[in-house]
């Protein structure tokens, strides 16, 4: 479905809601995709799909809600979730559910984004697309025989309209793409996986890729490393000084303080007090700034928010003090903190929630890197630039922990993990390889543990936050490298000290 | 017109008299859901908040999987159509025509089979859809008043029920009802319970679950001694799903044998190769009354059967779709929906309780952080358990935090790994002997 398409339906079931007292939300949302996977040099699946649907929120005059939902596109269908969504929202005003009116201050809003790809999402047939990704895993799969490679590449369009009962109405469309190759390598008896990926707005990144070959590079990179991995020792576990690539550092801005600050998490947030943001705590050192906030072009760029209000860019922490919030229309006001947009869903069938966009972890006091195109290249530049600044804390191992396979985080009592693809000591000019362990520990510390920054930012590190059961695209990054002291409540895991 | 007759009326015609010789089509399958959903939340002790507010969802939408007359095939997800052009469906054919590749493994339709009876509808859910919902407000009002003091509680209740239909060119045609019932809980987003099968959760059900959390709560309250080298660790029911999802699903899969993307070759299946102790079997099993894993035909048309994966400790069988099936030379086999479906059986089994009288010295793990993190093909892990619970003496005597590392395929080859089992889970309490440490 088209943008002007899909305004005219939310607008003829926003008609429906005249003359039914209350307050109505409605979000349509039209997703297209394609994608395929190739292994071993065959095509696995190459597949097509679209996904459209209209959710109706319905509030009462008190201020329960209500939610309906559908995958049927049609006017008898809104005029069915309109009734279903205030039927549902009176039977939760009967059971004493716990009111919200924030929606009624939320200000109007008309505006349309237009698609920022640069190429239409059926541009380039999708036969045309199938030959670039298998050339581009040939190439992959000759350059590093030694490793079992499976390719897979996605392109989504999501077009989105949001009304209101106040006549709100904005719709706008996310083009996203992602190149990935998956890689297994076999050493000394183990096996071990490596994930790497490039993504963009559209197939552009395809045509780039073929020109440039940086992800293909990056990949047999990776796979290399993951051989030697495979055969290197544990670590004995303990606190170290540490070196985090910039993935691992969004990781670390994402899952600590992003969901600690959002503003449904106050009640439970190791940075909320009595429900309300503690704003003016100093929770790193002077210099570090963590910001959030929509790039264009961005894996999870998003103008508005799924309530139809202006997504704005916050600076949580401003020179090492907690300064915002990210708050959504229902709970800002509760959470001491302003309304920023925040509000996403996975799609029309699901409640938004406040989350991130793209999060930024930035420290003022930089040492400059060169960036290299091979990663021991760069690692061994790491060691270089730390020695000619005198930051290579001496007597001990200083570890370089590289990529980021994830984290969790329990932001009630701040325990942070997180694992990485594995780990270099690159106080030893042999820059000796470990196995991954888990970096754990408590957010608060690991953010004051941040001495500085090697390199220029990279906020290309992308994942899906899967925040209440949704899955979201999320993004962010930071300098190439971050520097981190040792402390006791951060600490890597391995083998018994 | 429901989407499946829409579906099989399009592509009987692109089969039987094509407009066009290049849109023929060979042979199809389709699978179409048509469901209904009520959910009902609780966010920091409220009913039905703004985020968690009494829902209702209805979808119809499929999975088509064409092959062409020229022996390539498509495969696309399908909803009803916006608008009742009709050269909407033509005009789609032409488009999966243009995503056609080339996959003969894939291309195979096979005939159909008898079905088993499985039970997989539970009738009182499907009263719950159609407006009785009275019960999803009573249960989360009882939550809500049996709450331990000073608790912030989250919660959610789910129904779903509809119909499912398969499709297929061979002759297949087959529709059933199907429900789901989930509901669960969490305090102070520390500890938690839940129940999904494809049935109401039983009073004498809830109670349990209830209790156990509560009482899991309290002892969470004390601080315990630290853990030291000897102690032994103790998987919950629910961790050992977790890291059986983690690290034993992907290993299986016969895709990702087949293309040498998992922990065993497969040589190793064929040679029989022993992995796991020889007391610990590992199936899948789609006919248990409903529980969510069981059904009556894949989406691919294959009946529902049972499968052993690993008999005695021996590798027998990864689970195969059709192509898997073609590609590595046998019958499909049950598939596993995520973890259920799949079980682990061990022959020494014991009830927990009197497992947990001979622990000396343990920690009983409830959840990890990070796991889904862990490399599922080494099987190595490096995890932070804060909030276990410490065993001295036969008892739960407080909480701990704690590290764990090792290598879950290594320990389910373990002779000192023991399983026991759960009254209100499918999978067991795991003993383990891995590396632990105190946080």
């Amino acid at each position: 479905m088209e943008q002007l398409e899909i305004k005219a339906l939310v607008q003829s079931v926003l008609e429906e809601t005249k003359g039914i007292a209350g307050y109505f939300v409605v979000r349509a949302q039209s997703r297209r995709e394609w994608s395929m996977r190739l292994s071993n040099g065959r095509f696995e699946r190459v597949s097509t799909g679209e996904d459209s649907g209209i959710g109706v929120q319905a509030f009462t005059e008190k201020g329960a809600s209500g939610f309906a939902n559908s995958d049927v596109l049609d006017k008898e269908t809104g005029r069915k979730l309109v009734e279903k969504a205030i039927q549902l929202a009176l039977r939760n005003e009967g059971i004493g559910s716990k009111a919200n009116r924030q929606i009624w201050a939320a200000p109007p809003v008309q505006e349309e984004v237009a698609n920022t790809a640069q190429k239409g999402f059926e541009e380039i047939p999708l036969a045309e697309l199938e030959k670039m990704v298998m050339t581009l895993h040939s190439r992959l799969s000759s350059s590093f025989p030694k490793g079992v490679w499976q390719s897979s590449y996605r392109q989504v369009e999501e077009v989105w309209c949001i009304g209101r009962s106040d006549g709100t109405l904005v719709s706008f469309v996310i083009p996203r793409a992602v190149l990935m190759h998956q890689g297994t390598v076999r050493n000394n008896g183990k096996a071990q996986s490596t994930l790497i990926h490039r993504s963009g707005m559209d197939a552009t990144l395809l045509i780039d890729e073929l020109a440039d070959s940086i992800l293909e590079k990056k990949a047999i990179d990776r796979a290399e490393f993951a051989l030697a991995v495979c055969a290197a020792p544990q670590l004995p576990s303990g606190h170290y000084p540490l070196i985090i690539d910039y993935g691992l550092a969004k990781g670390l801005a994402h899952e600590a303080f992003g969901h600690a600050v959002e503003s449904d998490h106050m009640n439970e947030s190791v940075l909320g007090e009595n429900g309300k943001l503690r704003k003016g705590l100093r929770v790193a050192r002077p210099g570090v700034s963590i910001i959030d906030g929509p790039l264009i072009g961005d894996w999870a760029n998003q103008p508005f928010s799924a309530n139809g209000l202006p997504r704005q860019t916050v600076t949580i922490v401003r020179d090492g003090i907690l300064e915002a919030g990210l708050g959504d229309v229902f709970s800002a006001e509760e959470a001491g903190m302003p309304v920023t947009g925040a509000g996403r869903a996975e799609s029309y069938g699901h409640i938004p929630l406040p989350r991130m966009s793209n999060i930024r972890l930035l420290v003022e006091r930089m040492l400059p890197l060169t960036p290299e195109e091979h990663l021991m290249d760069e690692v061994k530049a790491v060691r270089e630039t730390l020695l000619q600044h005198g930051e290579m804390l001496a007597g001990e191992k200083n570890l370089l922990l590289l990529g980021y396979r994830g984290g969790q985080v329990n932001p009630k009592t701040g325990d942070f993990v997180f694992q990485c693809d594995g780990i270099i000591d690159v106080a030893d000019p042999d820059l000796p390889i470990y196995q991954p362990s888990i970096f754990s520990g408590k957010i608060l510390s690991a953010l004051e543990a941040i001495r500085g920054g090697l390199g220029e930012g990279c906020y290309d590190a992308i994942g899906t936050c899967g925040k209440g059961g949704q899955s979201v695209a999320s993004s962010g990054g930071s300098h190439r490298f971050l520097l981190m002291d040792v402390d006791q409540q951060v600490s890597l895991g391995g083998e018994q000290a | 017109m429901k989407l499946v007759a829409q579906l099989e009326d399009l592509l009987y015609k692109a089969q039987r008299a094509p407009k066009n010789e290049e849109l023929k089509l060979s042979a199809w399958r389709i699978v179409v859901h048509e469901s209904e959903v009520v959910a009902l939340g609780i966010k920091d002790n409220s009913p039905g908040s703004v985020y968690t507010p009494p829902s209702y969802r209805q979808g119809e939408s499929g999975d088509v999987f064409l092959v062409w007359s020229d022996g390539t095939c498509s495969q696309t997800m399908v909803q009803l159509p916006f608008s009742s052009d009709p050269d909407y469906w033509p005009r789609a054919l032409e488009q999966w025509k243009q995503a056609s590749y080339a996959d003969p493994d894939a291309v195979h339709i096979p005939a159909p089979e008898s079905l088993p009876l499985v039970a997989v509808e539970d009738r009182s859910i499907k009263s719950i859809i159609t407006g009785n919902d009275k019960i999803l407000f009573d249960q989360a009002d009882r939550w809500l008043k049996d709450i331990p003091k000073n608790v912030k509680m989250q919660g959610s209740i789910q129904a779903a029920w509809g119909y499912r239909h398969v499709r297929t060119s061979t002759g297949l045609a087959v529709t059933y009802q199907q429900s789901q019932f989930a509901s669960g809980f969490s305090f102070d987003s520390l500890i938690g319970a839940g129940f999904a099968k494809r049935r109401l959760i039983r009073p004498e059900e809830q109670e349990k679950l209830w209790l156990q959390t509560v009482n899991q709560y309290e002892w969470m309250q004390k601080e315990a001694s630290p853990v030291g080298a000897n102690t032994q660790v103790i998987l919950a029911p629910g961790m050992t799903e977790d890291m059986v999802r983690q690290f034993i699903l992907p290993n299986f899969s016969g895709d990702r044998v087949i293309e040498g993307q998992g922990a065993f070759s497969k040589e190793s299946f064929q040679d029989n190769k022993p992995v796991f102790h020889e007391q610990l079997s590992l199936m899948i099993d789609p006919f248990r009354p409903l529980e969510l894993g069981s059904y009556l035909v894949t989406p691919e048309g294959i009946p529902a059967s049972r499968t052993v994966l690993v008999q005695d400790g021996q590798l027998k069988t990864p689970y195969l779709r059709v192509k898997d099936a073609v590609r590595w030379g046998a019958k499909p086999t049950g598939l596993p929906q995520g973890t259920a479906g799949l079980y682990i059986k061990h022959k020494s089994e014991a009830p927990w309780l009197e497992l947990l009288q001979g622990i000396e010295d343990g920690v009983l793990i409830l959840s990890v952080l990070g796991l889904h993190t862990q490399d599922s093909v080494s099987g190595s892990y490096s995890l932070s358990a804060p909030h276990s619970l410490r065993i001295l003496k036969g008892r739960i005597v407080g909480k701990t935090d704690v590290k764990l590392s090792g290598n879950f395929l290594a320990d389910l080859a373990a002779a000192t790994t023991k399983t026991a089992l759960s009254e209100l889970d499918n999978y067991p309490y795991l003993m383990i002997r891995t590396g632990v440490q105190n946080l």
